[in-house]
């Protein structure tokens, strides 16, 4: 199939030239036509023609004309060769006057022949291109629409040509035609979100003014129980039912309760929440997570969150492991923060790598929660998911939770490097006293970072262990930076032993170090 | 056959200039689409992001700004004030003080109680010498540190404060920049919505604020500069940051992020040996390395771009100064891509290897060249007599058309996402610079551009022969030694 088109067109590059030379043969192949062919052409190199006249009739004055030249031959009488065909009429003129029988004999380079042969030499040389035939520029405009009806139609043949064989006018004109193309949608596409923008910004502010006062009324004039036992006939009388079914009427009530439901307090929230289910809002909201774009659906997920619409929990869970991080994101969030009971199993099932964004967003959520329900941090730790256990060991230091120390003791030794820097920091942040044998086996370690996390952690819970492998530390290092913690870490742990070993030692770098460590003002650096 | 040559290359060239043109319109109409597309996406994110926590937030990463400061004493002040008012948790604030030869030292002094300290400086990036490191003993100015050194550029200047520098991610700055009261929160936004890919690096707009009103270290006001070469820059940046970086951002293809307002990731700054204080260009130079760097270790990574307005800076209106910037950049991206030949084509380096360092190459480095040579064809043409006006009208009025699509529309995507120049006068001056610039400011900017060429290959700047062989290893600039220049 891959070469069924190529050769398609390689056949008609080859032959499609032939068939259309052999459509526009100019010259006719019927004697008349022929000889009318002759005449327009005036002259053709190497043909000429003659008169032949039997001896019958011919007038001695006949015989001396110098025009015809006339000589004897065994049938009767010949003129001289002729060249130019455009005179035949002319000369047949007084012979017919005096009546006389004649022939027109054709010659090639003075040698009698046929119509047929002559037809055929001229075919050649207009073939070989060795004569060009010669428009009939007198032509009548009668003769052409004559013609017109003769020729096969072939359109733009001759342009067609022309233009393929200048590829640069080809190359300009298809480079402009594309640039107009390509900038005309553009420009149009542009316009047309303007114009749709302005005209969605324009409703939006006026439906905006139409919904402050009913929903003011509805606020500060009914009580909670009445909101929620509220008919559909009451609601559209406060909110035309022709409004209340377009979209973006919709959409813009939700805004305008949520924004209330961020700034109020107490009943007006609980308000704010019958009312925006009494108005079908948390429809509205369910909906839009089978909504194509992306930014629906988390808007959609936005609104479940700060409406509380538990009910769309299972909804929600589905979208915990979305492919769009934003998406993902929302999901969990409003797992975490309207699941009765803390659900962190959405959390540690998560199959992507969990960005500190959403660390944040989590721990704040997290944070809020965890003061009124029980926080189940283990769960986290038997995530498959790295980024989910790093997360785990940073909750239980920024949550203080101290119980769960034993916990984070008990894999401490076998998990990754990266949630070893995690725990040193948890336990150095949590004073975890009980825990140096962990930090004096990392600060041994031959993964730098995690040395240098264990020193820091050995600062503030190590032992006398830790102060010898510091020592030990400071006297191999040979790199500053490394060799600055070490000191600084023994310096707060012993400042004893940190001024034995700056004190007695010669070493420039370790003066310097030491003067940098005891300056009060990079103490807050 | 002389004479056949020359028409054989005449009609190569031609058909080169033909190809070229076509290339430079589809490639920019690609651009404004993905710019079209990024700038959509970012929008619709921007309405879920809540910057509130970050502030507060312990997960948050700590941010090291490093500005250095030459000769700066007029403002130096104002300036770290506006730097150490800004809003987030965890930063600091580097000043360094490049041998400056004025009192910017002195004033940083006494505005600030500064005492020199007994810090240590070891440095993992060779630097010129320290004369000393300041901090204060008012807790007021407990994140202010200011190093004293020996004149040594920019670049040296940045390598200085980045060994220094304690805390995660590096905001490298001008000093004289003007920052928003939120822009590092929002800068380290990517860095913080990472995921699959190692964010190594953020760039972000840097606004022009000639003839702007300023309060507060924020843009109040916004008005288009007075001056053409004013007006013209405007026009500029939209197309550079708007159009430009955010098409590249959309494929990951960034290669250059301002040096006026750029923040890294420190622990990879360290790993490839900062910046490269023998370019011009250190800027870019240092986004490649990084890139480079990660393409050979084979860990995923992206640049980012946020397209707020977070930073605001003074453009040179002055012909002769904005001449001389151009051709820094010039020999900047000259130099760059040199060092970094290895990239070129080399399908290993991804995007950028593929894409982004061709269209450098060509668009970005040659294209002065290419506009010179298309005059000179021009005049050959004419001086042979088959110069055809259709051609070159045709191809003269499309450039031209391109032009203003490609301006207007960046002008565009400023008004529909920040909407910053309210006044339609200014904008009316936009669109009067957008028409007069092809043929005003355009053939100086390509004139500029070909005098940068010709002090590369002079090898103004010094390190020549050393740029000209390029870097074998992104991690190469750390085993560099100091050369005599030549």
């Amino acid at each position: 199939m891959s070469k069924f088109f190529p050769r398609i067109i390689f056949f008609a590059l080859t032959f499609l030239p032939g068939v259309l030379q052999a459509q526009e043969d100019p010259i006719p192949s019927d004697s008349i036509g022929f000889y009318d062919f002759l005449k327009s052409q005036k002259e053709v190199p190497g043909l000429s023609y003659r008169f032949l006249f039997s001896e019958t009739g011919i007038t001695p004055s006949q015989l001396s004309d110098s025009l015809f030249s006339l000589s004897k031959i065994d049938s009767g009488y010949v003129s001289v060769f002729f060249s130019d065909f455009s005179w035949i009429d002319d000369l047949k003129r007084p012979i017919m006057a005096d009546s006389l029988a004649y022939t027109i004999q054709l010659a090639i380079y003075s040698q009698p022949t046929s119509v047929n042969s002559a037809h055929q030499y001229l075919s050649d040389l207009i073939g070989k291109g060795d004569y060009l035939v010669k428009d009939d520029e007198e032509m009548q405009v009668e003769d052409f629409v004559a013609l017109a009806a003769k020729t096969p139609y072939l359109p733009l043949q001759e342009y067609k040509l022309k233009f393929l064989s200048d590829y640069r006018l080809l190359a300009v004109t298809l480079i402009i035609i594309f640039f107009f193309l390509a900038s005309s949608i553009m420009i149009v596409s542009m316009l047309v979100m303007k114009v749709t923008k302005i005209k969605r910004e324009a409703l939006q502010k006026e439906y905006d003014g139409i919904i402050i006062e009913p929903l003011t009324a509805l606020l500060f004039g009914k009580e909670l129980k009445e909101i929620t036992e509220m008919d559909a006939n009451e609601i559209h009388s406060f909110f035309p039912e022709n409004l209340l079914s377009k979209e973006l009427f919709q959409l813009v009530l939700i805004d305008r309760i949520i924004g209330l439901n961020k700034k109020m307090k107490g009943e007006f929230k609980e308000k704010l929440k019958a009312l925006y289910k009494r108005l079908d809002l948390n429809k509205v909201s369910i909906k839009s997570l089978h909504h194509r774009k992306w930014d629906r659906v988390t808007m959609g997920l936005v609104q479940i969150n700060e409406m509380d619409l538990v009910e769309a929990l299972p909804e929600v869970k589905k979208f915990t492991n979305a492919s769009n991080f934003h998406i993902r994101s929302r999901a969990l969030s409003t797992i975490l923060n309207l699941s009765e009971n803390v659900d962190l199993r959405s959390l540690r099932d998560q199959a992507f790598p969990l960005s500190l964004w959403q660390q944040m967003n989590y721990l704040r959520i997290i944070r809020f929660v965890g003061l009124q329900k029980d926080l189940k941090l283990g769960i986290l730790f038997e995530s498959t998911n790295q980024s989910i256990r790093v997360f785990g060991i940073k909750l239980v230091r920024i949550l203080g939770r101290v119980d769960m120390i034993e916990t984070l003791a008990g894999f401490a030794d076998v998990v990754s490097d990266e949630e070893k820097l995690e725990i040193l920091d948890t336990y150095a942040a949590l004073g975890a006293h009980m825990e140096t044998r962990f930090i004096n086996v990392c600060l041994k370690s031959s993964n730098l970072n995690l040395s240098m996390a264990a020193a820091k952690a050995a600062a503030v819970v190590g032992d006398v262990e830790s102060e010898d492998i510091l020592l030990e530390l400071v006297e191999t290092e040979t790199d500053h930076r490394r060799k600055m913690e070490y000191l600084k870490s023994l310096y707060k742990l012993n400042a004893e032993k940190f001024e034995l070993i700056t004190l007695n030692n010669t070493s420039s770098d370790l003066m310097e170090i030491r003067n940098h460590i005891l300056d009060p003002m990079l103490h807050h650096v | 056959m002389y004479s056949f040559l020359f028409f054989m290359l005449m009609e190569i060239f031609g058909l080169m200039f033909l190809i070229l043109s076509f290339s430079v319109i589809v490639i920019y109409l690609i651009m404004m689409v993905l710019s079209a597309l990024e700038m959509r996406d970012f929008l619709r994110k921007n309405r879920f992001a809540d910057y509130g926590d970050i502030i507060t937030s312990p997960i948050t990463p700590g941010v090291s700004i490093l500005a250095p400061a030459y000769n700066e004493g007029q403002n130096i002040v104002q300036n770290a004030q506006s730097l150490l008012s800004l809003h987030y948790g965890k930063f600091e604030v580097i000043l360094i003080n490049d041998g400056s030869k004025d009192d910017t030292l002195e004033k940083l002094i006494q505005s600030f109680e500064l005492e020199k300290t007994s810090y240590a400086y070891y440095p993992e990036i060779e630097t010129k010498a320290v004369r000393g490191i300041y901090r204060s003993r008012n807790m007021s100015y407990r994140r202010l540190t200011v190093i004293d050194k020996e004149n040594g550029g920019k670049a040296d200047a940045l390598n200085t404060g980045i060994n220094i520098a304690g805390l995660e991610i590096l905001a490298c700055i001008d000093v004289d920049c003007i920052l928003s009261s939120d822009s590092i929160s929002r800068m380290v936004r990517p860095f913080m919505e990472e995921t699959n890919k190692k964010v190594i690096a953020v760039g972000g707009v840097v606004g022009i604020a000639n003839n702007c009103d300023v309060k507060d270290g924020t843009v109040t006001t916004y008005r288009i500069p007075e001056t053409m070469l004013g007006k013209f820059q405007v026009i500029e940046y939209f197309r550079a940051f708007l159009m430009g970086r955010m098409a590249w951002s959309r494929v990951n293809g960034l290669m250059l992020i301002s040096g006026a307002f750029g923040f890294f990731r420190k622990d990879l700054v360290r790993a490839v040996g900062g910046y490269f204080p023998k370019t011009v260009g250190e800027d870019m130079e240092l986004v490649v390395r990084m890139r480079r760097y990660m393409d050979e270790q084979k860990i995923p990574h992206k640049v980012a771009f946020v397209p707020d307005p977070l930073c605001w800076t003074e453009v040179p209106e002055d012909e002769k100064v904005l001449s001389r910037q151009r051709n820094r950049w010039m020999r900047g991206t000259i130099e760059t891509l040199q060092l970094h030949q290895a990239l070129r084509l080399n399908p290993k380096y991804g995007v950028v290897g593929m894409i982004s360092y061709p269209f450098w190459s060509i668009f970005e480095k040659s294209a002065p060249i290419i506009e010179a040579a298309g005059i000179i064809y021009t005049v050959i043409l004419l001086a042979i007599g088959d110069f055809s006006a259709v051609y070159f009208f045709a191809l003269l009025v499309m450039m031209f058309l391109l032009s203003l699509l490609v301006s207007s529309f960046s002008v565009l995507y400023e008004q529909i996402a920040f909407n910053r120049y309210k006044d339609k006068k200014d904008l009316r001056k936009l669109i009067w610079m957008i028409i007069t610039e092809p043929f005003v400011i355009h053939p100086k900017v390509v004139y500029w551009g070909i005098l940068g060429h010709i002090d590369f290959i002079k090898g103004k700047g010094g390190w020549g022969s050393m740029i000209r062989t390029g870097f074998k290893k992104a991690e190469d600039k750390k085993n560099l030694t100091e050369q005599p220049t030549s």
